[in-house]
């Protein structure tokens, strides 16, 4: 089954940069903002909302097509496989994407979501998630009934096994 | 280990830039970083080193030391960034930490420390950008009303968006209130003991740091490992609940219940009416969302919209405006504001004139009441009368404090230390060691703390945590005593590191050493410990170069008229604890 990244909720983006960091931390074994394949953005500081920029896992991807060299294939369930050893650096896949979702890493090597979902086991405030789809990328009708209340009552409800509930012992 | 063999940048280095010259240049401190680590540790050591005795605070010599600390960009919830200079508001310990985005921006800029030193003849900026570092004319953004306006001039004409800090001040630390902050980012502040009257006798008016840096831990899967189980202790248990929720203004009614929250210039301990003020009700009707530091999961910066008409054809203007406790203490109860749009109004003021909120609203509440007793005479505060719970009066006192018309509005700038001298009512102005009080009267542990604390912030040593214990159960004077020396010690370690304070159970001693051995620093708990008291040591040789003596030490007699919580205090008792803290820390 096919899976890809969605913002599922960007109004809840707290700015605290998890994913990010989580995404270089798995990728390119650093400590960095630099190399994450999803770029968490503020629009003129954080009085208004964060923009999480993600790769929109496109069924028919214009990076690719902009590849001169062939690094860019169709993935399975939207966006591209890349191939770093054929990477020549030309940037022409940044031109293309107008997202804004790719950027060339210090080897000049493109930077590209691979929609593995760590960032998403680092978001505390579900913003985004894993969705299925179908293998072309297309998105799925998969439910029909009304839809789920996410109020603070429900079963639903956001994070609940986030943030426990339990006072630190004494402390202001 | 030394800092020459792990692979993280920045772990050696101090950015110097001379705003006299406009010159810059870095030093290699290995030595320094290896024994203190970073944050107060390095700070403190190099204000000993830059330090000539008889330095004004705000003459050009004096620096200006920002440091990170080996965790900041690393691990989640280490944020903070310490700020050391010499307080004009006390002439002491200027120390005041804030969050926001500098933190990481610096360290991924590879500058860890940067130490600011001379003075510019016309209004500057500074931006580091990675490595380089600029100076610019800001005389255009000089003179405007408000600091937010200078942040939005800034992000159009800076590139690194998402990846930089912004710190700049606004009219009052241009004009030198003495207790002028500096802002950082949106909503985050260096507010305590008048930064931002530094950076304006500097003509500095901000500095822009962006960082896109890449750090290497030396063993990548033991730091993926630690930052997994720190990010699961913090969002997975209760440790940090309270902050995540409803944050710090979850203490205005329990407070207020234990007749420890300051009213009406700490008349009184509680006030009527609580429940308008509470983080409760501010949650509930004004609270729209929370935003983080980088580098925190949390996201206790709790943002308020409020929405006011301004015509009859239903047109509204909304302002999003952060509030936590201490704001709504000080410029709530303690000027006898009950209505929840009056504080968020008056706090919004204070963003944007850029003053430190506590003091600004302990001055105005000793104001008021000098005005109440006759002894300040409407003329001189120039036809306005102040009273409890007039939101209009202080409105236009805010902004006649930073705009200093008169000798009385000026003496109100320097702080309420200065204009009680003046004016008289030292005995009702509740400051400690010059500086104005945050929001608790719970008893001996708090005038303790605030008294020997570093910088009489309740941040040195949560003395009104020991007061919370003694609440619960009883103890001796002189557990409260070890109780403040403990924490201090801790949040020294703390602050090297530099960890947000609200995380100070997720960093037990025991992570710091993992979480340190994780990116190739060894030190073991025993040494952890010996260096918070190593910098008790230097921080108290600071504090009495900066002019500090127990001696000289008076408490206002309003501490001891007001009931608090663990009951009236007598100065007697608080004298021997002194005393008795005195002798267990040799000072």
């Amino acid at each position: 089954m096919a899976k890809r990244l969605k913002v599922a909720n960007p109004a809840r983006c707290i700015g605290c940069y998890s994913c990010m960091m989580a995404c270089a931390r798995t990728w390119y074994d650093t400590i960095s903002l630099k190399n994450s394949r999803i770029n968490i953005q503020t629009r003129g500081g954080i009085e208004t909302p964060y923009a999480a920029i993600v790769c929109h896992a496109c069924v028919d991807p214009p990076c690719m097509r902009a590849c001169p060299v062939g690094a860019l294939t169709k993935r399975k369930g939207g966006g591209v496989n890349f191939n770093k050893e054929i990477c020549k650096g030309c940037g022409n896949c940044i031109e293309a994407c107008i997202v804004g979702a790719i950027h060339l890493d210090a080897e000049n090597k493109a930077v590209i979501c691979k929609h593995c979902g760590v960032c998403t086991k680092f978001c505390p405030h579900d913003v985004l998630e894993m969705i299925e789809v179908e293998d072309s990328g297309e998105l799925k009708v998969t439910d029909t009934s009304p839809v789920e209340d996410t109020g603070p009552e429900s079963p639903t409800a956001s994070h609940k096994e986030l943030y426990g509930k339990k006072e630190a012992e004494g402390e202001e | 280990m030394t800092t020459e063999q792990y692979a993280i940048p920045g772990l050696k280095n101090v950015l110097y830039i001379d705003l006299t010259s406009q010159s810059y240049h870095i030093e290699e401190r290995p030595d320094l970083y290896e024994k203190y680590l970073g944050g107060i540790g390095i700070a403190t050591n190099l204000m000993l080193e830059e330090y000539k005795e008889g330095t004004g605070p705000l003459d050009p010599e004096m620096p200006i030391i920002f440091s990170t600390g080996p965790l900041s960009g690393v691990y989640p919830t280490c944020t903070k960034t310490v700020a050391l200079f010499r307080s004009p508001l006390n002439g002491e310990l200027g120390e005041s930490y804030a969050g926001g985005h500098l933190a990481m921006s610096m360290r991924y800029s590879g500058y860890e420390t940067i130490v600011i030193k001379g003075s510019s003849r016309y209004p500057v900026y500074v931006t580091v950008h990675d490595d380089k570092v600029t100076f610019r004319d800001a005389s255009s953004i000089w003179n405007l009303s408000s600091a937010i306006d200078v942040g939005q001039v800034l992000r159009r004409v800076e590139p690194g968006a998402g990846r930089r800090s912004i710190v700049r001040i606004g009219p009052a630390g241009e004009k030198g209130i003495a207790y002028a902050s500096v802002n950082v980012d949106t909503y985050r502040h260096f507010g305590r003991l008048g930064l931002g009257t530094v950076f304006g006798a500097k003509k500095l008016k901000a500095i822009l740091v962006a960082g896109n840096r890449e750090i290497k831990s030396p063993d990548h899967n033991a730091y993926k490992k630690m930052y997994g189980k720190l990010y699961e202790t913090i969002v997975k248990t209760g440790l940090m609940e309270k902050y995540h929720n409803l944050g710090t203004s979850e203490n205005i009614l329990v407070l207020n219940e234990l007749k420890g929250l300051p009213t009406r210039n700490l008349q009184a301990t509680s006030i009527e009416s609580v429940e308008n003020i509470s983080g409760e009700n501010f949650a509930e009707k004004y609270l729209i969302r929370r935003v983080s530091c980088a580098g925190c999961p949390i996201g206790c910066v709790h943002v308020a919209m409020l929405k006011r008409s301004f015509s009859k054809a239903h047109e509204y203007e909304t302002l999003n405006i952060s509030y936590d406790f201490e704001l709504i203490y000080a410029l709530g109860s303690n000027l006898g504001v009950t209505d929840p749009e009056a504080v968020l109004e008056l706090i919004d003021a204070c963003e944007k004139t850029g003053v430190d909120i506590i003091s600004m609203g302990v001055v105005l509440a000793w104001a008021t009441e000098m005005q109440q007793r006759g002894k300040i005479s409407t003329e001189e505060a120039l036809g306005l009368k102040l009273s409890w719970g007039d939101k209009a009066a202080y409105l236009r006192a805010i902004e006649l404090v930073v705009k200093a018309p008169n000798e009385f509005y000026a003496a109100l700038g320097k702080g309420v230390d200065y204009a009680s001298k003046k004016y008289g009512g030292e005995e009702f102005a509740i400051q400690l060691g010059g500086l104005e009080i945050p929001g608790y009267h719970t008893g001996l542990g708090n005038i303790l703390g605030l008294t020997v604390g570093f910088r009489h912030s309740h941040l040195d040593n949560a003395g009104y945590s020991a007061d919370q214990k003694a609440f619960n159960q009883p103890i001796s004077d002189e557990k409260i005593v070890d109780y403040i020396i403990d924490e201090e010690d801790r949040r020294s370690v703390l602050n090297c590191m530099v960890a947000c304070l609200f995380a100070r159970n997720v960093y037990t001693y025991e992570n710091m050493v993992q979480a340190l051995k994780c990116i190739g620093i060894e030190k073991t708990e025993e040494e952890l410990k010996e260096l918070g008291k190593d910098i008790f040591r230097k921080k108290y040789e600071l504090k009495k170069k900066f002019g500090f003596r127990f001696e000289n030490f008076s408490i206002p007699k309003r501490f001891f008229e007001t009931i608090s919580t663990t009951g009236k205090l007598e100065e007697e008792r608080v004298r021997k604890a002194i005393e008795m803290y005195r002798e267990k820390r040799g000072v």
